[in-house]
């Protein structure tokens, strides 16, 4: 009995549920609920950071930017080639996210579209003046190197087509090669990937 | 089923012409006997600068930095950088290749040094800190050394500017 009643419940069901509301308006209007909150999502990365905790260190040539520290975890420092840049790892504001200083400025740089709230960064490692930006994160589940460019603010899986397990990606200045740890051949090596001849170089400026 | 021969053929230009196109993994040098780039032993933590890649390795019985040049495709001596004492990570250079920057842990303790190749000098940058201290990086030019120090109870980023000395 139950078996015959229980699918002609469900079609009534549906059938009225459809006839009032109409389905496609909202699948519509949960996707329009998506893109907004995923817009707004872009802003909450460029909060600004928590006022600086004091170093108390005293030592010959330390310098402590302000805003650079936070009273949460900032590890994993990495300087640009022109030493104008530093990128980092920050846990402020309750989310582990990728950040990039400016030493000159003294001010925290917007990337736009790198900071996901579904995916991790980690290891970051800049060029020259900061334009290319490697890091691992997973998105689809397997760790990947990653190229930001904070030109064309487009993301690039480098190592998307290989196997194995990658770790601590260091990009040369000028941005074309990548070095990484490789763990495919059983054991954790080092592996380089070039991005060819074609690409726009992350030329220091002589001027500077 | 006529299409199946044309999807065929377009698949293989493209995985030809793929196999030529960046970015590419590049083919890089193994040696048995440790003298070169990539070996049997554990290889980590590279950083490359210029024509320099400098990483850590466990080939000699001791987690020491190595240095290795790209252009002639051979590692280079850092006479008096590795102890038997030490364990070295998180190396760092120069885009010249000068100044190597990395942790070293004595007995426990770790400190974040520099390495000066002109002059084969290894100086502590640390020694006054009384703080723990991790994962050091430099700048292209030598200049600007950044490490990680918990001498606020969490772990902040501290600053040098060897410019200024």
């Amino acid at each position: 009995m139950r078996l015959i009643t229980l699918p002609t419940l469900t079609k009534e069901a549906i059938g009225r549920f459809g006839h009032r509301v109409q389905g496609w308006l909202v699948i519509g209007f949960s996707l329009l609920l998506v893109v907004a909150i995923s817009y707004f999502s872009c802003f909450a990365v460029r909060a600004e950071p928590i006022a600086l905790a004091a170093l108390s260190l005293n030592s010959v040539g330390l310098i402590n930017p302000q805003g650079l520290n936070s009273t949460y975890t900032d590890e994993r420092p990495v300087l640009s080639g022109s030493g104008r840049f530093l990128a980092f790892i920050s846990g402020r504001d309750g989310r582990r996210r990728l950040m990039l200083y400016d030493l000159q400025s003294e001010q925290l740089v917007d990337l736009p579209w790198l900071n996901r709230r579904d995916a991790i960064a980690e290891h970051p490692s800049i060029s020259n003046n900061a334009r290319y930006i490697v890091y691992v994160a997973s998105d689809s589940g397997r760790p990947e190197v990653e190229l930001y460019d904070r030109v064309t603010q487009l993301v690039q899986v480098l190592t998307g087509a290989y196997r194995g397990w990658f770790r601590n990606p260091s990009i040369s200045p000028d941005g074309r090669y990548i070095a990484f740890e490789s763990g495919r051949e059983g054991q954790w090596d080092i592996q380089m990937i070039d991005r060819g001849s074609n690409i726009e170089l992350d030329i220091l400026d002589q001027r500077s | 089923m006529k299409l199946v021969p044309v999807i065929v053929a377009i698949a293989l230009v493209v995985f030809f012409l793929s196999s030529f196109s960046y970015p590419r993994l590049m083919t890089l040098p193994y040696d048995s006997a440790g003298r070169s780039l990539n070996s049997p032993y554990t290889e980590h933590e590279p950083q490359v600068a210029g024509d320099y890649l400098v990483f850590i390795s466990d080939r000699n019985g001791s987690q020491d930095v190595y240095l290795y040049d790209l252009v002639s495709r051979k590692l280079l001596d850092l006479p008096g950088l590795n102890s038997v004492d030490s364990v070295a990570s998180h190396p760092g250079v120069s885009v010249d290749g000068r100044y190597l920057v990395f942790a070293a842990s004595h007995g426990g303790d770790v400190d974040i040094y520099r390495y000066d190749r002109q002059v084969r000098r290894l100086q502590n940058l640390t020694a006054s800190l009384d703080a723990e201290v991790r994962n050091p990086t430099i700048s292209g030019d030598g200049n600007k050394i950044a490490f990680e120090s918990n001498a606020n109870g969490q772990w902040d980023i501290v600053l040098y500017d060897r410019s200024d000395f």
